[in-house]
């Protein structure tokens, strides 16, 4: 039976038997808004996320980025920084393309959120190319590695490694989806171009991924129903039915981040073999219970999540939550395939003492078989 | 008329399809034949957004649908601007869009805009990353009917009520109906903090903008 808390979130991850449930706690939005604006409760100030949800009782999920560090042949790549704000240049032969990104960790994100993305207009597709055919992955995993050790036994560190589907790369990292959606419907056959080149940077990380001792990198995430389901089947399934037979003969797992609106996605994600979905996040803030994905995915996927983020505002009194978390896991109940956690972070209005909360309930009912 | 071509079904489809090249040859070709500006935009853009919308609200049409069909409704609107600036084309109200402040999301809000626009409201969209003082601003500005505010983010939406109490400091709540979207509001939680309306997608904008302003 497993004993340490990333033993049972691995076992669950595995559709193997735990004790009782896992619980895997995400709240580094949160953690970086105290921090940053000084309000965190005197008792954790210094204090790190690992061991703040030590002393909440808590499972840790750390969030780690990426395992290489980027390099492009033949291209001047010149960076100007005005904080908040980095602006990226891309010069290559073929024309010169620029993103610009924002990072405001002190207000929660944990990553820079992209304003303006390289490609523009139809005119980019050069610049784009050649970006794509010279981009040269460097393993890093010095950082990751830190975070291992931070966390030990006590939870997961979850890469975003790949990150996304080269397909998700383009929708939100070179295009963005309305753009993306134009182009997809004006120049097709560009746009499929750029598929097969991204899928050649894609597959450098997963080679990496391959070596690593990652257990269960996140493949893909942020999807949106009423974005995705249209280029699901075509541009997504494939790629993790595939990526999913590479990763599992390297002994891992695959995860993807389901933070948003999955109803009309729910079928196709079972055609993908993913493994693990995390940050789920059921109604109120999406349409779907978990008692609604569970019929629809069994035991054949290990759900992580369960508490939607709203749920720790104020606006909800303590005595709502508490029945919200009962309720969760009669829905899960018997519990087997199942990591609660949030859906998706501890947002920075969120009450941290409601963390504890799931752990005493989880203690009390959480015990598995669950029969509550 | 005698050897028409034009026919409002025929633009209704060009925008229901998202194309934007029909979408504008039926335009002129309707111009040409005598057509009233405001007509071709009432029954026959408008009425084409509003099946669209419906589309979505009800799951048939996904968010590419409804950017498509935007896009052929704002080039066909184009073609028509300088025509409509001869005619007095009443709107339905004005709307002052945002996104709150941290939160850099925007298409939900871009296609709220859009739709808006196209069922006959004026529309001033802010942009992203919007801090409190600069809705209190633009509602100043604008005097609008309506103020949206769009969150994506659970961290930043929250923000929201900090916005409609900055309204109140300024003594402009009663002046405007809020209301509020994006993929972590919910009802529950507009109602909580004061919020006029919810809309739970852009389909379903329009119709709590004609609402809330009595049309």
């Amino acid at each position: 039976m497993a004993i340490t808390e990333k033993q049972r979130i691995l076992a669950a991850a595995r559709k193997q038997a735990v004790d009782k449930l896992p619980f895997g706690a995400r709240i580094d939005v949160w953690y970086n808004y105290h921090a940053g604006h000084d309000t965190l409760p005197e008792k954790y100030r210094g204090w790190s996320i690992p061991d703040i949800l030590r002393d909440q009782g808590a499972g840790i999920e750390l969030r780690h980025g990426y395992l290489w560090k980027v390099e492009y042949r033949d291209t001047e790549v010149v960076v100007c920084k005005d904080p908040p704000f980095t602006t990226t240049e891309y010069r290559t032969p073929k024309g010169t393309v620029s993103m610009k990104t924002m990072f405001t960790p002190q207000e929660g994100p944990w990553v820079p959120y992209e304003l303006e993305l390289p490609f523009k207009s139809a005119d980019d597709y050069p610049a784009i190319e050649h970006l794509l055919e010279n981009t040269v992955l460097v393993p890093y995993l010095d950082d990751y590695l830190k975070k291992v050790e931070m966390v030990g036994e006590d939870g997961m560190v979850i890469c975003s490694a790949p990150e996304y589907s080269p397909m998700q790369e383009i929708m939100r990292k070179i295009m963005g989806y309305e753009m993306f959606f134009y182009e997809l419907n004006d120049h097709p056959s560009k746009v499929e171009h750029l598929y097969e080149l991204m899928k050649g940077v894609v597959w450098q990380k997963l080679k990496i991924l391959a070596e690593s001792p990652v257990e269960m990198p996140m493949v893909c995430g942020n999807w949106s129903d009423d974005i995705h389901t249209p280029v699901f089947r075509k541009y997504f399934v494939p790629w993790f039915q595939e990526v999913g037979e590479f990763l599992h003969s390297k002994g891992k797992l695959t995860l993807a981040h389901i933070d948003g609106e999955m109803k009309r996605l729910i079928p196709m994600f079972l055609e993908t073999g993913i493994d693990v979905a995390e940050a789920w996040s059921p109604a109120p803030m999406t349409s779907v219970t978990t008692t609604e994905l569970r019929k629809a995915w069994g035991n054949k996927v290990t759900i992580w999540g369960g508490v939607p983020a709203i749920l720790f505002e104020p606006q909800y009194s303590d005595e709502e939550f508490d029945a919200y978390v009962k309720h969760l896991l009669q829905e899960i109940a018997p519990g087997y395939n199942f990591i609660v956690g949030m859906g998706d972070n501890l947002a920075f209005d969120g009450k941290i003492e409601r963390v504890s909360r799931i752990a005493e309930l989880i203690d009390k009912y959480g015990r598995l078989p669950i029969e509550i | 008329m005698a050897g028409s071509v034009f026919s409002y079904s025929t633009l209704i489809q060009a925008v229901v399809t998202g194309n934007r090249t029909k979408s504008v040859e039926l335009v002129n070709e309707a111009l040409r034949e005598g057509v009233r500006p405001q007509d071709i935009v009432s029954s026959g853009l408008q009425a084409g957004m509003r099946i669209v919308g419906d589309k979505f609200s009800a799951g048939d049409f996904f968010v590419p649908e409804m950017l498509l069909a935007a896009r052929a409704v704002t080039r066909a609107t184009e073609v028509l601007q300088p025509h409509l600036s001869a005619v007095d084309m009443p709107t339905l109200g004005r709307v002052v869009l945002g996104t709150v402040f941290g939160d850099i999301h925007d298409i939900g809000k871009n296609l709220v805009t859009m739709f808006l626009r196209g069922a006959g409201f004026e529309v001033f969209d802010l942009g992203v990353n919007i801090p409190a003082d600069s809705f209190v601003k633009a509602v100043k500005e604008h005097n609008p009917d309506i103020l949206g505010m769009s969150a994506l983010l659970t961290t930043t939406m929250s923000s929201m009520s900090n916005i409609i109490k900055a309204l109140e400091i300024a003594g402009l709540r009663s002046r405007v109906k809020v209301i509020v979207g994006g993929a972590p509001v919910t009802q529950h939680f507009a109602e909580h903090m004061g919020a006029d309306g919810y809309g739970a997608d852009g389909g379903s904008a329009i119709r709590l903008c004609r609402h809330l302003v009595g049309k």
